[in-house]
């Protein structure tokens, strides 16, 4: 099964196969989005998930702990840790 | 008349230069000092050549010096006896004086003359001199310099934290016995290390003198102005005197087996009249190598200064010859160390009798080890000599260890003694009212002659108070004595409200914790300042251990609830409080409470409860495992010592080979399933490691010669230009410690001399870590040179920027020989196995999507379109520039406390140090945050506090810049006009096109900050240290916390940059500020948005980073490790991107 990433920012289209890791299509396909440690610490890939959040799979215990010291909302995440499992929207927010 | 005191309200004081150097400039000849035996004596000169003194004084006085220092350095009886002119040394301070003053008096507006106390030639620390006699020679200096006139005392040049309390006393009862108070001044001399001579930090200058009361407290000689930044910035927080600074013409230079001084007067006056802005020196002045016309340069720019106006906040303190412990601790409670105690260790006391004193000494060092910030120290022993025996241990103990000491007697011969051997600011441990005031009232006044902190507890003429009223009662009348009579600092006060036990069930005590722990509340509310202390142990008198150590952690911690600030305890046997089990704790807390009911008695409880118990259970639970089976569990557990007396066990009835072979390595194997489960975090691995080591060490000389338990051979080398060495470092612990031979070739390794080293070594195979982009090209150029040369030699590859694709794909490509991705330390454990015995390698399962799958449907948009200027038209410039507050270059230090801050701790302990939560549940991993992690943490924080293992110095700067295309032009801050460089940058080549050019302006001038910062040589020897010694946690704990430190350096001086561009009120607070939470951004060299690492090499030139001991390696990294460098953007738009 195959699904379909829509980066916002630069209107930017991708079909990858379900289950494929969001960082991984968005270094394959160049959308806009900057990694910085990739391992959830830094907070530099924050993303908005604007449409198709409950395709992101649950973020990961230290995901969670990482936004709420934040105080991010719930539609935030952070792209290096989100798998996608269904069609999704994402606005990169380190603008 | 215009005293010193008035004129410096009214300015900043000038003093003269150095007086040797004018000496020596008219190269005194052996007729002069008055025959070879007097030859070098400079003191003599005064009488023999008093118009060489005349001239000197009046060259300084016409140079625009307000104040001269007499020429009396040597002049005290000590020195003066090197020469047989001891009898002397009070005619010529007195001579001295009056010459200079008579100079003085001879210029109109107030000029003053300062007596000159230099530090002698006998360090009293080290026991070259008793106090008595050194206290009588700086006395007769002292009466001299006052009899001649001097306006104030200036005891100068100290090497030595107990010289400078004598020389005070001196001073103080010469004041006294003239009848004649001038200001008491003392500078103490850093050297180029950071202390002084004999290893005290300037913190603990200041907090051993502070009680005493001086007007002045500055530094001179040794240094130049720069070398004493960071210290001048300690005094300037918390130092409640005046400040002064007399520096050396810079760092002295041998040319020619001469000594020079690389100041000239311009530049000595600017980095001098610098630093009296940047940290409010009160007083300025030369020391060696200044002249006359280094004054006059400074004379100028020392008149257009007003006087500072500091507000210092000085902590209060307790301080050894080394350090300063401040007495409230974070996280409270302050730990006094009570085993080097007579009455407290029956080891202390048995070492004390055979007067073992390095024993003793060792226990002292034990304690410290164990992380006791004071220690208690007392050698009361019932027929011993109890003044001689303080003698002989303290004369050893002080240069031994470096927490500061709690003199615990109830002698005041005692105490005296001791406050006279122990250099820093003590603890005396106590007064009370037993039998009257009297005796509180000697001790008192020795804790004020010697400027000691002091202890009170709460017991008056009917014995120890009980209720919480009697010993507040008790307290304020203690707090009216020594604050309100003897003019301690309330900070120096520590109420001890003292327990009884609640082991005994007498009806009379019941409520006796309660009482205790009310009176700690109600002491720090009634008596704001006093800090209050509990020797907690008395709780638990007369019930078993296990049942004490229970209940002693309960008691600690509803202590420091209730606000308690230090506790004498042994840290050793401290249970922490989430591991007390909550049935034990409820009823063990019903007791402290006082929780009664019908049917049901806590004690009664407990005793039942805690009958059969034996303290420390799972030690007796190991204690009856068969040794095999301790062994396993001694390696999971990471039991580096246990494991020692387990292995002697083990080798009586067992065959060293099997032991390692089947027992160690099956332990360490089952340490490498679980962490790759998850189910173990990295710092507990690298604990079990540790515990392997030894065993191994242990074993190794008992293995018969031709025995071989190791399974083959790795050569391990980060590629060359990667200085990184954390990676290569951690595969070479988990493989050596399971079964393989390493040999580690270290960092930056060109592959010839990989491919050497393999020919003298044959390996089975070659291990290639790198954790930069480039070094993941370095790796694949590597495998082609090896193919060249004929290699089939197995290659693993690892490291944080490649990929399994990429080394599987293109770096297999280039080598016919076998390539292994190896994922983390243990992957590649596996594939040595796998190597050496042959076996098919395990393929790891295809990554879920690889990137085939991947295709892109649809891109919007074109790609932003460049203005005319070359630059994205994303980018608005709407604002002007902010107006920096300076343009150049500063230089900065900073306490390491002043980082942890900005230190990004769930980085640190998530990201570096490896806790993560893997397959633990929520309530396991919370636990081993709580119980390791933060703990390891705190632990960490207080050494780095108190230990310079980290030397934190910062360069930053303000220039003029223009965008150019996709360049940075820089130029000259004092001739804009001139550039200086050109940095060029990477542009995006879709979408936004961005390019760190665009966020600066084409049109108009911009202002560019640049920022560089280090952690010092000194971090990354620690480093090393660790890694060399074994100590394989503390290595990787002391690795990602300078890692993460040297962010939090880089942070705070960001912050700064935005705060002085007038930025800050964008800052977010608390964790999201890690998060750009800011406006502008901080890009750095080897970042998506400016991969290349050459931008290094502009930013270091421009901020002179060889001045805080920075270079950059043949690649471009910064050397030492722990330094980071990077340009800042103001503008809003500017955030990190990818190109």
């Amino acid at each position: 099964m195959s699904v379909k990433v829509h980066f916002l920012l630069e209107d930017l289209l991708v079909e990858a196969p379900a289950g494929t890791p969001l960082q991984r299509i968005a270094d394959a396909a160049g959308a806009d989005i900057t990694f910085g440690c990739r391992t959830g610490s830094c907070g530099t890939c924050r993303v908005r998930v604007t449409e198709g959040l409950g395709h992101c799979g649950e973020p990961g215990p230290e995901e969670r702990d990482f936004l709420a010291g934040l105080g991010a909302p719930p539609d935030q995440r952070l792209a290096c840790q989100v798998v996608v499992q269904g069609d999704v929207a994402i606005e990169y927010l380190g603008l | 008349m215009t005293s010193l005191s008035d004129l410096l309200r009214e300015k900043v004081l000038l003093l003269d230069g150095g007086m040797g150097t004018q000496i020596f400039a008219r190269k005194p000849t052996v007729e002069d000092y008055g025959g070879a035996a007097l030859e070098g004596c400079v003191d003599l000169l005064t009488e023999r050549r008093p118009q060489w003194i005349r001239e000197i004084h009046e060259g300084y006085f016409r140079a625009g010096a307000d104040a001269v220092e007499t020429n009396t350095f040597g002049a005290n009886p000590l020195v003066l006896g090197e020469f047989g002119l001891a009898d002397r040394a009070r005619a010529l301070n007195v001579q001295a004086a009056s010459l200079a003053k008579e100079v003085a008096r001879s210029f109109d507006r107030p000029r003053f003359v300062l007596g000159s106390v230099g530090p002698g030639t006998k360090l009293i620390t080290l026991g070259h001199v008793a106090y008595a006699d050194l206290l009588a020679s700086y006395r007769v200096q002292m009466d001299g310099l006052l009899e001649g006139g001097v306006d104030a005392l200036l005891i100068e040049t100290c090497q030595d934290l107990g010289q400078i309390k004598v020389a005070v006393r001196a001073a103080k009862e010469a004041m006294a016995a003239a009848k004649r108070r001038v200001p008491l001044w003392v500078q103490a001399t850093v050297e180029t290390t950071g202390t002084l001579l004999v290893g005290s930090e300037i913190g603990a200058v200041l907090a051993s003198v502070e009680p005493l009361g001086l007007d002045v407290l500055g530094l001179n000689c040794a240094t130049g102005p720069d070398e004493m930044h960071a210290h001048l910035q300690t005094l300037a927080e918390a130092s409640p005197f005046h400040l002064s600074c007399l520096p050396n013409a810079g760092l002295p230079l041998n040319v020619d087996g001469q000594v020079a001084y690389p100041l000239g007067p311009e530049a000595f006056a600017g980095k001098v009249l610098h630093a009296a802005s940047e940290f409010g020196l009160a007083i300025v002045g030369g020391c060696c190598g200044t002249t006359p016309d280094h004054i006059r340069a400074l004379a100028p720019g020392v008149e257009r200064l007003s006087p500072p106006r500091r507000e210092p906040r000085l902590e209060r303190s307790a301080a050894s010859l080394y350090q300063a412990v401040t007495l409230r601790q974070e996280p409270a409670p302050l730990i006094v160390g009570e085993r080097t105690n007579a009455n407290g260790s029956k080891k202390f006391r048995d070492l004390l009798a055979a007067e073992d004193w390095d024993g003793l000494v060792g226990i002292a060092r034990e304690q410290q080890r164990e992380g006791a910030h004071l220690l208690d120290l007392c050698v009361a022993y019932v027929g011993r000599d109890e003044v001689r025996d303080m003698d002989a241990l303290l004369s050893r103990l002080v240069t031994q260890v470096t927490p500061p000491l709690m003199i615990d007697s109830t002698e005041v011969p005692v105490l005296e003694r001791a406050l006279q051997l122990a250099p820093g600011k003590c603890v005396v441990n106590s007064i009370n009212f037993e039998d009257g005031e009297d005796k509180a009232r000697r001790i008192l006044e020795l804790c004020r002659t010697y400027g000691a902190a002091v202890v009170a507890l709460t017991i008056d003429e009917h014995g120890m108070a009980r209720t919480r009223g009697e010993k507040l009662a008790v307290a304020r009348r203690l707090h009216a004595l020594a604050v309100g009579e003897y003019g301690l600092d309330p900070g120096d006060l520590i109420l001890d409200p003292l327990t009884f036990t609640l082991g005994s069930g007498d009806e009379a005590f019941r409520g006796s914790a309660v009482e205790t722990l009310e009176a700690i509340r109600l002491i720090k509310a009634e008596l704001p300042g006093v800090r209050t202390l509990l020797g907690v142990s008395n709780v638990s008198f007369g019930l078993n251990p296990a049942a004490r150590h229970v209940l002693n952690a309960l008691t600690l911690y509803h202590a420091v609830q209730h606000g308690l600030d230090l506790a004498i305890f042994n840290s050793s046997k401290v249970i922490p409080v989430a591991k007390i089990d909550p049935e034990d704790r409820r009823i063990v807390e019903d007791l402290i409470f006082d929780r009664r009911s019908e049917g049901y008695d806590p004690l009664k409880a407990i005793l039942a409860r805690f009958s059969d118990r034996k303290a420390a259970l799972a030690e007796d639970r190991r204690a009856d495992l068969p040794v095999l089976e301790r062994l396993h569990r001694d390696i999971l557990d990471g039991e580096k010592q246990a494991i020692l007396a387990d292995v002697d066990e083990a080798l009586r009835d067992h065959d060293p080979l099997r032991l390692i072979n089947e027992v160690l390595l099956g332990a360490m194997k089952v340490v490498g399933d679980r962490f790759g489960a998850g189910e173990m975090q990295l710092p507990f691995v690298l604990e079990s490691a540790e515990a392997m080591k030894a065993a191994i060490r242990r074993i190794e000389p008992r293995l018969p010669k031709e025995a071989d338990y190791q399974k083959g051979r790795i050569l391990l080398a980060t590629v060359k230009g990667d200085v990184h060495d954390i990676g290569k470092n951690l595969v070479d612990i988990i493989l050596s410690n399971n079964g393989f031979e390493v040999r580690n070739l270290g960092i930056k390794q060109p592959i010839e001399a990989i491919l050497k080293a393999l020919a003298d070594w044959p390996a089975d195979a070659i291990g290639l870590p790198g954790l930069l982009v480039k070094s993941t090209v370095v790796m694949k150029e590597n495998l082609t040179f090896m193919e060249e040369q004929g290699h089939r030699i197995p290659v693993i590859l690892g490291g944080a920027a490649l990929t399994r694709d990429y080394v599987e794909g293109d770096c297999r490509r280039a080598y016919p020989g076998p390539v292994f991705y190896a994922e983390d330390a243990f992957e590649g454990l596996r594939q040595m196995q796998a190597i050496v015995s042959g076996e098919p390698m395990p393929v790891p399962a295809p990554a879920a999507g690889a990137a085939g799958g991947i295709k892109i449907l649809h891109r919007g948009g074109a790609a932003v379109p460049l203005t005319e200027a070359g630059q994205s038209s994303w980018v608005r410039h709407d604002d002007a520039p902010p107006e920096p507050p300076f343009w150049g270059v500063r230089e900065l230090a900073e306490e390491v406390a002043g980082l942890f801050e900005f230190l990004d701790e769930f980085a640190l302990i998530r990201n570096r140090w490896g806790f993560s939560q893997g397959s633990l549940d929520d309530a396991a991993f919370a636990a081993v945050l709580r119980e390791k992690a933060e703990p390891q943490l705190a632990a960490w924080k207080a050494r780095l506090a108190a230990e310079p293992l980290v030397v934190p110095r910062a360069r930053y700067g303000y220039f003029p810049v223009r965008a150019a295309g996709d360049a940075l032009r820089v130029f000259d801050p004092s001739d804009p006009d001139r550039p200086l460089a050109s940095i060029p940058f990477p542009r995006q080549a879709a979408g936004r096109r961005l390019c760190i050019a665009d966020f600066f302006r084409a049109d108009r001038t911009d202002v560019l900050a640049l920022q560089l910062v280090t952690l010092g040589q000194s971090a990354a020897d620690h480093a090393k240290r660790l890694y060399e010694a074994h100590a394989y946690a503390d290595y990787f704990a002391f690795h990602g916390l300078a890692t993460e430190l040297t962010e939090a350096y880089a942070e705070r001086i960001h912050a700064r940059i935005r705060r002085e561009l007038g930025l800050a009120a964008k800052d977010l607070p608390g964790r999201a500020l890690f998060a750009q939470g800011y406006q502008g951004s901080r890009y750095s060299f080897g970042y998506p948005a400016c991969p290349d690492l050459h931008g290094n090499a502009a930013i270091l030139d421009l901020l002179q980073g060889q001045a805080i001991g920075i270079t950059l390696t043949e690649t471009f990294q910064m050397d030492p490790e722990y330094a980071t460098s990077a340009l800042v953007a103001w503008h809003p738009q500017a955030r990190y991107f990818s190109t």
